[in-house]
């Protein structure tokens, strides 16, 4: 009762004229660094931090948040029409929602995502106003085994996530963690696999490998297409197509839903949580559906899931930065920055001594849910027709888009040189029908993976047993163990039963 | 054709002759700062603000570029290699004395010309407001009679909390169990979940819960005790000869003309001053702490040769 007497007046502050414009301005920014691919909400917030330096605190993070999860509203836009993920955590929404494009769906997809990530913004601020203190502690049970335990269930659940050959996508992951191990080692900080160069001691740019092997190979694949191909519109889609219909919603709510339970589970824990949450929902998905054949073809709920996970999963990532002042994922670490610069240095007291900021802002998420659903609706069909460009002139403009917005990211020419290797690599692995996918989940996880053990390993001066001791760590390694024995004693079952069958 | 040619040729050099403002008239133009992290770290904020602060007495704009990557050790790389006209500055952290002992870098701290220093962070160990140790003789008592017991989280290898716990614990003669995090958040969540004992930090990171009541900060590294806590002891005063910060500062590529890092100089310790600036960092619990060209130049030297030594201890492992 408490919380919603102050979410009333916390409605109070956020509904000023001067909030409601900066909480405008930020949905809006948001959603274009989230379409531009490369530029995400990290770049986006950081670079607008100076610009909120006149402003009051709650003005500034309104504004500031709404880019944040702007970003994720904008960031499936490129990712459908284009095959370029906008921003890291729509890397899967590139999957399916581009197959969907391909088929003349653009319009319900676009509008699928917009749909399901208000759905999931509206839901996830409700977990935020009255469970955050409980959930903050319980994330605070995870350290080094327990998060070891469940890096370990996530990649072994999640690498095979779009289908195809299992074998293939274990080399993928396996190349994803190559990949992660380059840079500084997390122990004792020696430069590991950078043959001296200094421009690879920070690592491999996630984004970089991303839009490599997602957009600048498509751009390849296509250009290799005889001219006639290219000379043709991706598609012409007639005005009655650009929205939904009433099937597709029905199909795509429980999926949107689910996928906001499980980004919203999933943002607590430290990480990547939006990119994670998005691999969680197209895998929970895919195991669920009726058709499972359809995905990896263009069907919705592989688009609704992510697309509401992702958002779901960067909500509940403002309850560690609020509650504990402790950013888990990046874009929140800037947000912290932004609010130490405005004098308030979040901590365990934050709600009780800035209640206007806190229930100001969570207020004005609503709005800005709401004005980002009414701000994209109206996009898709003008967005849809981007297709209606020549593929030969869209594919130029499409690599120009990667080139720059890569560069925006640390203003670094090895990122693009990077990029443009991944291209040419993820142009072999189509040839050669190798999913990309695994590859970008074990570059996030891999780095994550071995810092844990490591760090484990310290603790437990060398003992393996801390991973069973702790109760939370062990039921992630049973479930990994069971995930993994499950086909097995399916067969098992299948054969026992057949034996019964012949001998009656 | 020809005359084209060597018009546009003439038209060139002489455009290039403008953008090499004549000496004298510093500044003609804006004055860059390259910070070598990514946006929205502690050093990104602070200079940051001290631009905004700076520009009216600068009387041209300062301007903020990120280069990230390498661990710094790009941003530090292209700052050196920048014409030493006092138009490109760079931000001189503690990780431009570490990063030239951890790899091979065409720059050590002696590429650049000193500026001035803006930041003496305090370095600290935190531990729950609920350990055992409730001041420091009793931590290092304990520390000496379980060698390698106590866990103490940092926020990154070879980072510079990790070398000063480092440097501590051979001042204190005793030794921890050093568990390197991805960032100072992370540590402190780690402390906080009591997956380990202790976190060497630097504020603002865990102030908000020391404040709280949820942490301790059981051993301070400064020389003088801390503005917003002066109930808590420093270790010197506690019978550990031992004191370890991180500075952050401006520094220009070597060969910069001395009045014009002078002009610079001026213009940021009058930024510095500048009351705006001054709320911003107590703002962020950032300790400022000014120090001209020579007296940065020798803190800067002073621990280059202190982590060299440091940074060969870690190897070791």
């Amino acid at each position: 009762m408490d919380s919603l007497g102050y979410l009333v007046s916390g409605f109070g502050v956020a509904t000023t004229m001067q909030n409601l414009f900066y909480c405008l301005a930020g949905a809006v920014v948001g959603t274009l660094v989230g379409i531009l691919p490369g530029l995400g909400p990290i770049a986006g917030i950081a670079l607008l931090i100076p610009a909120t330096f006149s402003l009051n605190a709650t003005s500034a993070i309104i504004m500031l948040a709404g880019i944040y999860y702007g970003a994720m509203y904008g960031g499936s836009t490129t990712s459908i029409l284009i095959n370029v993920p906008g921003e890291t955590a729509s890397v899967m929404t590139c999957i399916d929602g581009y197959q969907m494009a391909r088929k003349g769906r653009a319009g319900p997809a676009l509008a699928i995502c917009a749909i399901g990530s208000f759905l999931a913004g509206s839901l996830a601020i409700l977990g935020l106003v009255f469970l955050a203190p409980p959930l903050a502690d319980a994330a605070l049970a995870f350290g080094p085994p327990e998060f070891f335990s469940l890096m370990v269930f996530g990649f072994v659940v999640l690498s095979n996530v779009t289908g195809g050959s299992l074998l293939k996508s274990l080399m993928m992951a396996v190349l994803g963690l190559i990949i992660g191990t380059i840079g500084l080692d997390p122990v004792s900080g020696n430069p590991r696999f950078t043959f001296g160069q200094v421009s690879l001691l920070g690592g491999i740019e996630f984004v970089a490998v991303a839009i490599g092997l997602f957009g600048i190979a498509e751009v390849l694949d296509n250009a290799e297409k005889p001219d006639e191909v290219l000379e043709q519109r991706v598609l012409v889609p007639r005005f009655r197509e650009l929205y939904p219909t009433l099937r597709d919603l029905k199909e795509s709510l429980g999926a949107s839903l689910r996928g906001t339970g499980l980004g919203f589970g999933i943002g607590l824990v430290p990480g990547p949580a939006p990119v994670l949450a998005t691999y969680a929902s197209y895998m929970l998905e895919k195991r669920i559906a009726k058709h499972p054949e359809q995905f990896g073809q263009g069907a919705i709920q592989g688009v609704a899931g992510p697309e509401s996970a992702n958002n779901a999963a960067c909500q509940s990532a403002f309850i560690p930065l609020f509650v504990l002042g402790i950013p888990f994922a990046p874009p929140t670490a800037i947000l912290l920055g932004a609010l130490l610069i405005h004098g308030v240095n979040p901590g365990p007291n934050m709600i009780a001594e800035h209640p206007d900021l806190f229930w100001g802002v969570v207020a004005s998420m609503y709005i800005g849910n709401t004005i980002l659903l009414l701000l994209n609706l109206p996009f898709v069909p003008l967005f849809a027709n981007i297709l209606r460009i020549p593929k030969k002139i869209l594919l130029p403009l499409v690599m120009l888009f990667c080139l720059t917005g890569m560069y925006s990211v640390n203003n670094f020419m090895v990122d693009l040189w990077i990029m443009l290797g991944c291209g040419a690599l993820g142009y072999l692995m189509r040839k050669w029908a190798y999913e990309g996918a695994p590859l970008l989940l074990a570059l996030v996880l891999g780095p994550r993976l071995e810092v844990a053990f490591r760090q484990s390993l310290m603790i437990s001066h060398g003992g393996f047993g801390i991973f069973v001791e702790r109760p939370v760590s062990l039921v992630f390694l049973l479930a990994t163990g069971g995930f993994l024995l499950l086909p097995l004693f399916r067969k098992v079952a299948r054969s026992l039963g057949r034996r019964a069958a012949t001998v009656s | 054709m020809r005359m084209a040619v060597s018009l546009i040729l003439g038209l060139v050099l002489a455009l290039g002759m403008a953008g090499a403002a004549p000496a004298g008239e510093f500044p003609a133009k804006e004055v860059q700062i390259i910070i070598p992290w990514a946006p929205g770290g502690a050093t990104d904020l602070v200079f940051r603000a001290l631009a905004a602060s700076t520009s009216k007495y600068l009387g041209k704009a300062v301007v903020v570029v990120n280069k990230a990557g390498g661990a710094g050790a790009v941003g530090y790389t292209e700052a050196m290699q920048a014409r030493p006209d006092g138009y490109t500055l760079v931000t001189a952290a503690t990780p431009l004395t570490i990063l030239p002992h951890q790899a091979t870098t065409a720059f050590t701290y002696a590429s650049f010309d000193p500026v001035i220093n803006v930041v003496q962070d305090p370095a600290m160990f935190q531990v729950r407001a609920d350990a055992a140790w409730k001041a420091l003789p009793e931590f290092l008592e304990y520390a000496k009679k379980n060698p390698g017991m106590i866990t103490v989280g940092n926020s990154g290898a070879g980072g510079g909390v990790h070398l000063i716990a480092l440097a501590f614990q051979m001042a204190a003669g005793v030794k921890f169990n050093h568990i390197p995090f991805s960032g100072g958040g992370p540590s402190i969540t780690a402390l906080l979940g009591g997956h380990v004992h202790a976190v060497s930090c630097s504020p603002p990171e865990g102030i908000a819960h020391v404040k709280a009541g949820k942490l301790r900060i059981i051993a301070l590294f400064s020389e003088k005790r801390f503005d917003a806590f002066p109930d808590v002891p420093v270790v010197r005063e506690q019978g550990v000869n031992f004191s370890m910060g991180q500075w952050r500062g401006l520094a220009a590529p070597k060969g910069t003309p001395p009045e014009v890092i002078q002009t610079l100089h001026d213009a940021f310790k009058k930024g510095m001053e500048d009351p705006a600036f001054v709320k911003n960092a107590a703002d962020m619990t950032v300790n400022l702490a000014y120090a001209g060209p020579a007296e940065f130049g020798k803190m800067m030297a002073a621990d280059h040769e202190r982590y060299a030594k440091l940074v060969a201890e870690i190897k070791k492992q």
